[in-house]
Formats: C-alpha cells, sequence, structure tokens
C-alpha cells in the first residue's frame, strides 16, 4: 500500500467530517427551502397546483387576514420582547446578588416555565383565564371585580393573556444568557465603581447594561424570531381569537393548509414572508446594536 | 492510526445512509395487507372512542356473521384534526404509504377534500343506494353527481331543555315545541328572570349555531355552486345574527371557550339549553344525577318563509381512500353502512348513533324509548326530523368563509350596523377564494 502523506491524509479526514454534517443540513434545511419557494410560486387547490408566478406574493399585499396577522403578530413583538428582556435582565441581576441566600432555588423557580410544553402550559393558561378560572375567582373574591371577566372573548384582554403567557414561560429562558453573561463581568470593575462612590443606578447603567449588550442583542434577535413563529400560544388559548384579535402568522399559515381548503401555494408565500421578516429586522437589530461598539472602539 | 480508519469508516457509513435516503424508496404500498389467517386487513381512521370507534367495532361484528374471516378491521382512532392533517400532508406529496383503506370525513369539509384531491378517493356510486340516505347526507358527499361516501350519522339538531328549571319558572316542555328563536329568546329571559339561569353557552369562535340557524331555512355561506359567497342581503344569515346578538344583549349566553368548558356549563347547570346536533346525547347522559331532568324538543325555526324545526350540525361520512384493498373495502361498507339494518339497531341500541339509513328508520330501529330523558323516544324524534333537513350544498369553503364571519359577528355584537358588515364580510370572502 502506498503511504499517503499524513498532513494529506488528515486534511481528507477534516473535510470528510465537514462534508456530512454539510450535506446533512443541505439536504433537510436548503432542500425544503428551494422546494418551498418554488411552491410558493403556485397556487391552486390541494393537488391541483398550477404556476403563477409572483400572483401569490401580489396577493399578501392585498390579503386583509395576513395584514390583520402581521399586525398582531408585531404588536406582540414591540410589546412583548422589551418587557420580557427588561423583565429577564431585572431577574438575573437579582440572582447574582452575592447576598441572596438560596440562590438555586430562585433560580430554578425562574427558570422552570421554559421546561414547560408550550402545548401543556397553553391549556393550563386557557383554563386560568376562563370565566369560571381561577384569575376570575380571585378578583371576584378581592371585589375587583362584580362579574366573572370574559378574558378570552374580549379583542383587548385575548391579546393581553397572550402576552403574559409568553412572557411567563420565556423570560427564565432568557435569565440564564444574562445570568452567564454577569457572571464574566470582572467584580473589579465594580470594585473601582464602589471606590468612586458610585450609585447601584450608576453602576447598573454604566457598567452592567453596557457589558451585556452582546447579549440583550442575542436575546432580542432570538426572541423576536420567536415571536415571528408565534404559534402554539394563541392556537391553543384563543384559537387566534376573539374574530381574528390573536391570529399571528403561522397559524395564518396553519389554517390555509390544513383549517381551509388547502392552497399549500399560498401558505409557502407567507411562509416567506416570515423569512424576509425574520432577515430584515435581525439586520436591523444588529446595526443598531453594533454602531455604538464600533464607536466605543 | 486505527482510531482513523474508524472514522472514515463511521464517515462514508453515514454519508452512504445518506445519499440512500436520499433517493428514497418510491413502493406504492399503502392501504391493506393479507394477514395470516387469509382475511384481508383494512385501516380506518375515526375520531371520538365512544362514538364512530365503537360504531366500525360493530360494524365488523356484522359482516363477520356474514362473511367470516374475510375482513380484519385496524381502526385507528386519531382526533379530528389530526386525521385532517395527515390526509392532507400524504394527499398533497402524493405518498399513499401509511393511508388508511377507510377513512371518516366531517361533512363541512369532504367537498374540500374531494377538490383538492380529485383522483385520492375511491366513488361508491355503484356501492350504494343514493334513494337510501337521507337527502341532505348524499348532497353533502357527492361531486357532479357521483358519490364518494357512505352517510353516517345523522346530525340533525334539536333543543335539549331541563325540564326541572321550565318548571320553576312555570313553563312546560310543550311551551318549547316548534317554536322560533324569537319565542326561544323571550322564554330564555323569562327563565333567566326567575330562576337567574342563563339560557345558552356560546364559543365566540364557533359559529356552530349560525350555521344550524340558516341551515334550516335551507340557506348557507355559499350559492348553490358552493362557491360564490352570500353573505351580503342573506336575509337567514341577517335573522341569525340578530337572534344572536339578542342573546348577548339579554345576558343569557355563558361564554365558554372549549369544548369541555361547553359540557361543563350544562352538566353542571350553568345553563338549561342546548340547540345541537344529537351527537352531544351521551355528553348529555354522563351526567347521571340529571336523569329524568332532560327532555329533547325540536330545533327552533327561523321566523322565516321555508324555515323548519329541524337542522344539521356537523356528522361526517364514510371515505374509501383510491388505494391497495378499495374493492374489499367498498364492499365491506356496501354489506354494513351501505345496507345492514341490523347494524343501525345496534348502533343506536348501544352507542345512541343515528344512522342516515332511510330503511332503518322505516324499520322502526328507533323506537327505543330513552330512560334518562324520562321514556322519550328520542332516536326516533331525531330520525324524523332529519328527513325535514333542508339539503344546501355545503361547497369547499365552509371554515374559510366562517373564519371571515367571526369577525363580521365580533363587529356586530360591538354595535356595527349589520348590513354593513355583512357587506364587508361578502368583500372579503369574494377576495380571499378567488
Amino acid at each position: 500500500m502506498k503511504k499517503i502523506n499524513p498532513f494529506l491524509k488528515s486534511k481528507i479526514m477534516g473535510w470528510l467530517f465537514v462534508i456530512v454534517p454539510t450535506l446533512l443540513i443541505a439536504l433537510f434545511y436548503f432542500y425544503p427551502m428551494v422546494e418551498a419557494f418554488k411552491l410558493s410560486l403556485s397556487s391552486g387547490k390541494g393537488n391541483n397546483l398550477s404556476f403563477v408566478g409572483l400572483a401569490n406574493y401580489k396577493r399578501l399585499f392585498s390579503d386583509p387576514v395576513f395584514i390583520n396577522a402581521l399586525k398582531n403578530t408585531l404588536l406582540f413583538l414591540i410589546v412583548q420582547v422589551p418587557v420580557m428582556v427588561i423583565l429577564a435582565i431585572f431577574f438575573s441581576v437579582l440572582l447574582n446578588n452575592k447576598a441572596l441566600k438560596l440562590k438555586g432555588l430562585f433560580r430554578t423557580i425562574v427558570f422552570l416555565p421554559s421546561v414547560t410544553s408550550l402545548v401543556a402550559y397553553s391549556i393550563v393558561f386557557k383554563y386560568l383565564f376562563s370565566n369560571d378560572g381561577i384569575i376570575n375567582k380571585i378578583l371576584l373574591s378581592l371585589n375587583i371585580l362584580q362579574e366573572p371577566m370574559a378574558w378570552l372573548s374580549d379583542a383587548f384582554w385575548a391579546k393581553i393573556v397572550i402576552i403574559i403567557a409568553i412572557t411567563w414561560r420565556w423570560t427564565g429562558y432568557n435569565m440564564i444568557f444574562f445570568l452567564s453573561a454577569l457572571q464574566n463581568i470582572d467584580p473589579e470593575i465594580y470594585e473601582a465603581a464602589d471606590v468612586d462612590g458610585a450609585s447601584a443606578g450608576k453602576k447598573f447603567f454604566n457598567i452592567t447594561v453596557p457589558l451585556l449588550k452582546p447579549v440583550i442583542l442575542f436575546t432580542t434577535i432570538t426572541s423576536t424570531i420567536g415571536t415571528l413563529q408565534l404559534f402554539d400560544e394563541p392556537m391553543n388559548i384563543t384559537q387566534g381569537g376573539p374574530g381574528d384579535a390573536t391570529t399571528t402568522i403561522s397559524q395564518y399559515i396553519y389554517n390555509l393548509s390544513f383549517k381551509y381548503t388547502p392552497d399549500f401555494g399560498y401558505a409557502a408565500a407567507v411562509s416567506y414572508a416570515i423569512v424576509a421578516l425574520v432577515v430584515i429586522l435581525s439586520i436591523l437589530q444588529t446595526r443598531l446594536g453594533g454602531r455604538d461598539e464600533k464607536k466605543s472602539k | 492510526m486505527k482510531k482513523r480508519t474508524v472514522g472514515a469508516l463511521l464517515a462514508g457509513a453515514l454519508f452512504s445512509s445518506l445519499l440512500l435516503t436520499a433517493c428514497g424508496s418510491s413502493s406504492n404500498g399503502g392501504g391493506s395487507s393479507t394477514s395470516d389467517s387469509g382475511a384481508t386487513e383494512l385501516t380506518v381512521w375515526a375520531w371520538d372512542a365512544n362514538y364512530n370507534v365503537r360504531a366500525f367495532e360493530e360494524a365488523e361484528k356484522v359482516y363477520d356473521k356474514e362473511v367470516p374471516d374475510t375482513v380484519d378491521l385496524k381502526i385507528v382512532e386519531n382526533a379530528q384534526d389530526d386525521i385532517i392533517q395527515k390526509l392532507n400532508t400524504s394527499l398533497s406529496s402524493g405518498v399513499t404509504d401509511g393511508l388508511p383503506n377507510i377513512v371518516l370525513i366531517e361533512d363541512y369539509r369532504a367537498k374540500s377534500f374531494l377538490e383538492a384531491y380529485p383522483d385520492s378517493f375511491f366513488p361508491l356510486t355503484d356501492v350504494i343506494k343514493a334513494d337510501d340516505f337521507t337527502d341532505y347526507k348524499v348532497e353533502a358527499t357527492s361531486v357532479d353527481g357521483e358519490n364518494y361516501a357512505v352517510p353516517f350519522d345523522t346530525s340533525s339538531t334539536g333543543l335539549y331543555v331541563r325540564t326541572d328549571i321550565l318548571e320553576e319558572a312555570g313553563y312546560t316542555v310543550d311551551d318549547l315545541k316548534d317554536i322560533t328563536w324569537e319565542k326561544y329568546i323571550e322564554i330564555g329571559k323569562a327563565v333567566s328572570e326567575k330562576t337567574g339561569k342563563k339560557l345558552i353557552s356560546l364559543d365566540v369562535n364557533d359559529l356552530g349555531l349560525v350555521r344550524s340557524m340558516i341551515n334550516s331555512t335551507g340557506s348557507w355561506y355559499t350559492g348553490e355552486d358552493g362557491k360564490t359567497p352570500t353573505l351580503a342581503d342573506n336575509e337567514a344569515l341577517k335573522v341569525a345574527f340578530k337572534d344572536v346578538k339578542a342573546m348577548y344583549d339579554a345576558k343569557l349566553v355563558d361564554d365558554n371557550s372549549d369544548w369541555s368548558q361547553w359540557l361543563s356549563d350544562f352538566n353542571n347547570g350553568v345553563v338549561w339549553s342546548v340547540p345541537t346536533g344529537n351527537w352531544i346525547t351521551p355528553s348529555i347522559t354522563a351526567q347521571e344525577d340529571q336523569a329524568g331532568k332532560w327532555a329533547v324538543v325540536s330545533f327552533p325555526r327561523q321566523e322565516l318563509d321555508g324555515s323548519v324545526n329541524a337542522s344539521n350540525l356537523g356528522g361526517a361520512s364514510i371515505y374509501v381512500l383510491n388505494v391497495d384493498g378499495k374493492e374489499a373495502a367498498a364492499e365491506f361498507l356496501k354489506d354494513t353502512f351501505g345496507s345492514s339494518t341490523d347494524l343501525y339497531k345496534t348502533l343506536v341500541e348501544n352507542i345512541g348513533a343515528i344512522g342516515s339509513y332511510i330503511p332503518a328508520t322505516e324499520a322502526g330501529v328507533y323506537d327505543t324509548e330513552a330512560e334518562y330523558f324520562g321514556g322519550q323516544t328520542i332516536y326516533k324524534d331525531f330520525a324524523e326530523w332529519s328527513t325535514q333537513i333542508p339539503a344546501v350544498n355545503y361547497g369547499e369553503n365552509t371554515y374559510a368563509i366562517e373564519d371571515i364571519l367571526i369577525k363580521a359577528m365580533q363587529n356586530y355584537l360591538k354595535g356595527d350596523d349589520l348590513d354593513k358588515v355583512l357587506e364587508n364580510a361578502q368583500k372579503e370572502a369574494e377576495n380571499q377564494l378567488k
């Protein structure tokens, strides 16, 4: 057997290891993406698809259901993501306190919602906020309400319930990122600030927040993507209702493919609208988040 | 050195298995297989273990008595939504592996499936005698004069009422027989004043009540072609909207947000009446301590010419998929749901299911007295009402239009003008269903 140069051999091995995952990703990610795009250029019922070019994308702009779903999704995004990120920072700072006892217990409690199944917790929330649910019972017994509040059949409150639910589910998850980032901040910086006589608030805004910036950016982008794909909660808590008050884009895709007479072509076009949104928002957020960093350098 | 060889082998193995899966198997199996005993195995997908699944079990027993060891049913219970998803994904991908031979599909969705996947269902025109089944079921399951299903349960509607609460308010069951929705609401107000009980439990995201209201007048969301939306200037729809709003305005409605809350509303006596399809009977009778306190009267009609005290809500039919074993499946259905009066007799006795097979009604299989309803022959009543249900073409867009109407209803309840709300809904439906 002819001897192969050991350097070349390890190089080949390396490439082999790279090729396998690359092919897997190409096969299971990029191939379906290309196929989905091709699908989005046709329209029709079920199997009777015919090529329509960009008509589906044109239809998007004049489809009131899509526009409404987009509005709902963006509203969830604008209200929920900042609230959740701020809460996550707040909890992580509290839980990072050196003087805190039972740290492990509290961290577990805050993180625990993230291990629950999306469907299971959604159904629990639905029951909490139902007419004879515990929330209504508590509010009635405290005389805050005179008669049970129909949370899920009121357009405004149904949105609030969804926002509360997602915030409950994901705050702990995001908190973990902040917690690990906080532990990486050099305590000497805080000591120096203490020596200079900085107040707790000053330390937080001038040291903690700037140093957490990359993590804030990361959690904001992942949460944004997550919210754009929001499906389980509205599907299970409100079914997108009342009316279409909490219908999200993902739910509209589901309805187009499974609830109505299926039009997979148009559904694929709607899902490409999410792709476009994710790309645009991520670029925007990285630009906004990255700009100051360059300045400070 | 050795480790590297192993690594290379692993990588190679992964790579080749990847290629293998990529090429994929294109075998066209699906459907039936022959079991050891020589009987053909037929797969059935159905929902509701206490109702549809048991119906198929009974059917198999009947068939086994006639022609033993020819068919072996494998009944798979799935939620209805799951069946819809699985059918959609399998049929649209063209992969018939794993599809069942026989599947249950809700009548409102039937046309959607038949139109979307034209060659995937096996026509049963020669298998059943259409005249043997109630008109509205045949209408719902046929396309271009071809029958694609054996009609199953009649979802003939009725008004379930609590007799004890009615008595307390000074009414008798007879006061509710053959009434209009206006009269129903009037009685509801009086009962609410005297007993504090609400009239009806509704889910804002489900227009089932509206659907059954307009069906009793022979009207639907779409025209006779099953395609053109007929929402604006639809008198029946207007009256239905007005009646629903009247119920909300008079505070006669208890909101529910899902099936189980709905059940608990009437099982716990929050509401005293349930206007719905007869498939609710097992859920009513589940509350054993209320035995003898319920009665069923005819469904209220709309105050319109041509409206009858009978309607339909839900209901499903049995379809054969165009995969291997379709002939055996059709043969099986022909001798069971298609023509067996005995089967329908056991169905009503054991699970309270009412078929839409007319000879069974004529043979008197529904004459059983229901103990729970004070000895009332409810099955006979439902079967009788089912013959009066106006046949309408449900078309293929029921649920798409209904989502639009749910919004319209929201706006109307908030105080918007009815004509305007329906005109907007009409425009939206026309745009969406191009």
